[in-house]
């Protein structure tokens, strides 16, 4: 056996010896991984990563694993390597039910997308952790989102962008370096050029860690200039990692983000002169911040893979201290519809594109099969099936509470609930894929957390108040609308849904979220009767719809709200499609709710909204 | 010697304690888990994060661990049994665990990161709340004592533990040690789901091992406290002095563990709020009520 | 005797040595942090010399105040970290002669005050401990709620001046122009 076949793509530097051995046998015995996406995409495959003897880290600082589950969009797959590089080595990629991403190293071990698959690679894994933890030459990592380049700005003068060092044509002072990739945004709000002001934008974009917020950019040994891209992080054994440098910055230059650091000593200029340098002079035309203290800024990305938000999403926060300036939510996994789907030229097997709507929305598989299943019957010129259609809105409930319960337990995660998470990850998994039988046999399980959570302290008094919405909202879809006193539900439009008896809830107290908890619970319950009521659940198939033409318009209430779709068949293909989400009108709530809250608070609320960045629609 | 016992008592239960809280998040009961964890830590690298303020981001989990220990070393494990019987020991615990939050500022400040930076002062903001919590109750303690000795705090509880005589300061000391120990629901400046580890989050390798233990440690500690200040300290029947005082400690902290395991993580503003307008009344209170039985129960 | 001598010079060397750092760091942090440590010296000094409650509460003290002061500093410094490089020592002239004769008037009253007898041991801590509060609760008191109550005024007041009055007029204003 070689010793490199058997090390890792992410060993750490060191000679194999007996006590590497025992140190790889501890990894191996505590393994912690991050999972990209995110702990919920797990769920709904069915996958309990708890249960296969690995922890679920909240950090790449704490992980040892970087678990990719399924394909991930171009920008997640930046960011998982971005993740990667974060991790201290020894480290390792286990990719389930996908190809490894692209900018990442090949995948240490790989399997499929089931429980039994996981256990098995999770015991391979920890065989490899244990055997190549060390190696005496590991790989380097870089990728070129890794990748910084230094240029030269004026500290005075931002608009004084070169490449080379020198001095500024302007004024003649020395430029300084920074990274490159920023944009300009930053001078916008900045009176007089920015000057006597550290006005700081920094983007580096993926996970939290790589914020380095120049304001407190202490390092006095080089105080004067940051020093440019030559400030790598020092690894304190590994001397050979040069790329660490740039993997704990990461700035895009595709995207116009990036570290803007202009900064000048106040009053570094006349205090030789003066004596004192004043304040108030300095200050006063700064802008302020609702406290009335001249504000420093620093935008910190929450996302995509934030243990407090779901995977995928990119919430970007504009922080003054830890209040909430201004923030805004983007997708980075959400379908496009323009760019593929809706070419004109580009034709799609009817089977084909029910398949490829309900993987690329892995929250809500069965709602966007059903709804795609539909669509394309409906277009085709076929009548519904009656009893089809109860097993299908069986299934299409079964979701829901599925759905809603993860939500419980990303809400459990985001507020360190542990009892919450574990309680309601067991009982979606339980009812996944469970018979009509099975889910009523839950149901006092499911009466019990309603009521647990009903009666937990501190909990009404975190959620009350949180996330309200304006009184002048609309497009509010689902159980945001239901929980802002709105009858809005495509189920109400269903003739099967009257034979159900379905009565739609609504919460009339104020729209925050805990009248979204309130209501997503009541529909926990609600959806257990109407499975109840519709008899055995079953997954949507395509019938069979021949060489058929017509355009079909359906909508379906999927967990997060009306879901809408309308396509054109040409001759059994898929020739365009214009798709409606909740999603896609919920994430533009993001900026109203956050601005001007507290940090926990303004993640609570956009929590409150349940966004699956799969279901925005680009 | 005593100091040697002293210590080991103290490892050995933030040991135990590590073995319990990996018990219940993982339901699997292995003595040899902290252990492997603490390994796997030394194994692994140790990151500097970029343009760190390398003094600080060093020094903080030292200083979180020594100031436990500190805090620890005036607590008596059974009568003689204590490192230093200080005649100020009540006032020294608050002292030591006062540097907590010089650590956390260290911690925060440091890694030149928003979550860590966010965490830090936080913790400074949480600081205004629980203070009063510490002190005050203390001072009810060390009234019915007429001593700061905590080996007479510990005495002066022979016939009637402090719980009893005086629950409502009891409450207040507990939920504030919780806040020290910044252990959920009291959890804001590591907050996983707002601040991704906040203060802890850029720590990795050895500097992430010293902060783990130092973690525990300052729970064994505040546990401890909560043993001698209100739980009559060693005393017990059958068991000898020192059993009586571990399994009280222990007893504490894994209560304290528990607790945040069924609530969601208070809201800053909440904490501040309920801690000023209904903890410190209440905290005066119960310094008036302990006062009363002072003069009035001979 | 002489291991308590050397203490005490240590302590004392080492409440300089933060002391002059608080103004050799351009980080506001790490000047607030130095006076801190600066402050746990002198009570570490305290400690030295045998008064044990001022010394432990002195360090007690002084770790909340200055993290307190921190805050302060790095809320309303635009450069807490120091990035420009910022001088902390300003008007030097100035400073250096007024140092000079703080130096002299303190060993001067050191050495020309009437100290009294020498006493030959101290009174244990907790009598220590037990005077103290007596005589805080005795004549000092109405000094020390004075000062108390002054300094928390002055904190009030001057945080409340330092923040500018907002009205919801201006709210308005500063939302549109932004």
């Amino acid at each position: 056996m070689s010793e490199a076949v058997l090390a890792l793509a992410g060993a750490r530097k060191g000679r194999p010896s007996i006590l590497q051995r025992l140190v790889g046998q501890a990894l191996a015995r505590n393994l912690s991984c991050l999972i990209v996406p995110g702990p919920e995409v797990a769920l709904v495959h069915g996958l309990d990563v708890a249960a296969a003897g690995m922890r679920i880290a909240a950090t790449p600082r704490d992980a040892a694993v970087l678990l990719v589950i399924g394909e991930l969009s171009q920008k997640l797959d930046e960011a998982a390597a971005v993740l990667y590089a974060q991790m201290p080595r020894p480290r390792a990629i286990l990719v389930l039910g996908g190809p490894a991403p692209s900018s990442l190293p090949h995948a240490d071990v790989s399997a499929s997308l089931s429980q039994a698959e996981l256990i098995d690679a999770a015991g391979r894994l920890q065989r490899a952790l244990a055997e190549g933890a060390f190696a005496a030459s590991p790989e380097d990592f870089d990728a070129s989102v890794l990748q910084a380049r230094t240029e030269y700005v004026c500290p005075m003068h931002p608009e004084v962008v070169e490449d080379e060092p020198g001095s500024c044509p302007k004024c003649g002072m020395d430029l300084v370096a920074r990274e490159a990739g920023a944009d300009t945004g930053a001078e916008e709000t900045t009176p007089e050029h920015g000057h006597d002001h550290e006005h700081h934008k920094d983007h580096d974009h993926e996970h939290h860690h790589d914020d380095h917020k120049h304001h407190h950019d202490h390092h006095h040994a080089h105080g004067q200039h940051n020093g440019g891209t030559h400030e790598h992080s020092e690894h304190d054994h590994e001397g050979h990692e040069h790329h660490h440098g740039s993997e704990h910055h990461m700035e895009h230059h595709q995207e116009s983000s990036g570290g803007h650091e202009h900064h000048d000593h106040v009053g570094g200029h006349d205090h030789d002169a003066m004596g004192f340098m004043s304040m108030v002079e300095v200050t006063k035309d700064l802008p302020r911040s609702a406290d009335g203290l001249q504000m420093d800024w620093i935008e910190v990305p929450f996302g995509p893979v934030f243990p407090g938000l779901p995977g995928g999403l990119r919430l970007t926060l504009t922080l003054d201290g830890d209040g909430v300036t201004e923030g805004q939510a983007t997708s980075l996994v959400g379908m496009t519809t323009e760019g593929e789907d809706g070419d004109e030229g580009k034709e799609m097997d009817a089977e084909a594109f029910v398949e490829r709507l309900a993987s690329s929305m892995p929250l809500a598989s069965v709602s966007y099969r059903l709804l795609a299943c539909r669509a394309i019957e409906r277009a085709a010129g076929l009548e519904d099936d009656p009893a089809a259609a109860r097993a299908h809105a069986s299934a299409l409930e079964r979701e829901r509470i599925a759905s809603h319960l993860g939500w419980l337990a990303q809400l459990g995660r985001q507020l360190s609930f542990v009892w919450l998470t574990r309680r309601a990850t067991s009982l979606q998994l339980e009812t996944r894929h469970a018979n009509r039988d099975q889910l009523v046999a839950l149901r006092p399980a499911l009466r019990a957390l309603t009521v647990r959570l009903e009666r937990t302290p501190l909990l009404k008094a975190r959620l009350r108040g949180i996330g309200t919405l304006p009184g002048s909202s609309h497009d509010l879809r689902g159980p945001v609308a239901r929980a802002a006193g709105y009858r809005e539900d495509a189920r109400l439009a269903n003739a099967l849904y009257e034979d159900l008896r379905f009565e739609i809830r609504t919460e009339e107290s104020p729209p925050d979220a805990w009248a979204r908890l309130q209501v997503r619970l009541a529909e926990i319950t609600a959806s257990l009767d109407l499975v109840e009521a519709a008899g055995e659940p079953r997954l949507p198939t395509l019938r069979d719809i021949g060489s058929a033409s017509g355009t079909g318009e359906v909508t379906v209430e999927t967990p997060r709200g009306r879901a809408g779709l309308r396509l054109t068949l040409e001759r059994g293909q898929v020739t365009s499609l214009k798709m409606d989400t909740a999603c896609s009108h919920h994430i533009g709530l993001v900026a109203n709710l956050v601005e001007g809250r507290e940090l926990g608070d303004a993640l609570v609320a956009v929590g409150s909204l349940d966004l699956s960045p799969w279901e925005v629609i680009q | 010697m005593t100091v040697a016992v002293v210590l080991v008592a103290l490892l050995g239960s933030a040991w135990l304690l590590a073995v319990i809280e990996a018990w219940l998040t993982t339901g699997r009961l292995r003595p040899v888990a902290p252990l492997l964890a603490g390994l796997s830590h030394l194994g692994r690298e140790s990151l500097l994060p970029r343009k760190p303020d390398r003094l600080f981001f060093e020094t903080a989990p030292v200083l979180l661990l020594v100031v436990a220990v500190l805090g620890a070393a005036v607590l008596p494990l059974a009568p003689g049994l204590v490192i230093a019987d200080l005649a100020t020991g009540a006032l020294f615990v608050n002292t030591a665990l006062a540097y907590v939050l010089v650590a956390l500022i260290m911690a925060g400040w440091g890694p030149n990161g928003a979550y860590a930076m966010i965490g830090g002062w936080r913790f400074l903001g949480q600081l205004i709340a629980y203070a009063m919590l510490i002190v005050m109750p203390i001072t009810a303690v060390a009234m019915r004592a007429e001593s700061l000795l905590t080996t007479t705090i510990v005495g002066s509880q022979e016939g009637l533990w402090n719980i009893v005589y005086q629950p409502l300061g009891f409450v207040l000391f507990f939920i504030a040690a919780m806040a020290l120990a910044f252990r959920a629901p009291f959890d804001l400046p590591t907050a996983a789901g707002e601040l991704a580890g906040g203060v802890d989050a850029e720590y990795t390798g050895v500097r992430l091992a010293v902060l783990r233990l130092a973690r525990l440690v300052l729970v064994v500690t505040l546990a401890a406290a909560t043993t001698v200040f209100y739980l009559g300290g060693w005393h017990g029947p059958l068991l000898p002095p020192w059993a009586w005082s571990l399994i009280k400690t222990l007893a504490v902290a894994v209560s304290m563990l528990l607790a945040g395991r069924y609530l969601p993580r208070i809201r800053e503003a909440d904490l501040m709020r309920w801690c000023w307008t209904l903890g410190i009344p209440l905290a005066l209170l119960n310094i008036f009520i302990v006062g009363l039985l002072i003069l009035v129960v001979p | 005797m002489y291991a308590q001598a050397f203490f005490v010079a240590v302590f004392g060397l080492a409440a300089i040595g933060f002391g002059v750092a608080v103004f050799r760091t351009s980080s506001m942090v790490r000047s607030a942090l130095a006076l801190l440590f600066s402050q746990t010296a002198v009570g570490c000094m305290f400690l030295a010399m045998q008064t044990e409650f001022l010394g432990v509460l002195q360090i007690m003290m002084m770790a909340t105040e200055m993290s307190i002061m921190t805050i302060f500093m790095v809320m309303f410094m635009m450069d807490p970290g120091g990035l420009g490089g910022m001088d902390m020592s300003h008007q030097k002239r100035f400073s250096l002669g007024a140092g000079a004769i703080a130096a002299s008037v303190a060993i001067a009253v050191a050495l020309l005050a009437d100290w009294g007898p020498v006493t030959a041991e101290a009174p244990d801590a907790a009598m220590q401990t037990r005077a103290l509060g007596i005589e805080l609760l005795g004549r000092s008191m109405l000094i020390f709620e004075t000062a108390g109550v002054t300094i928390l005024t002055a904190m009030i007041a001057a945080t409340a001046v330092a923040i500018p009055v907002h009205t919801l007029a201006d709210n308005g204003d500063k939302e549109a122009s932004e």
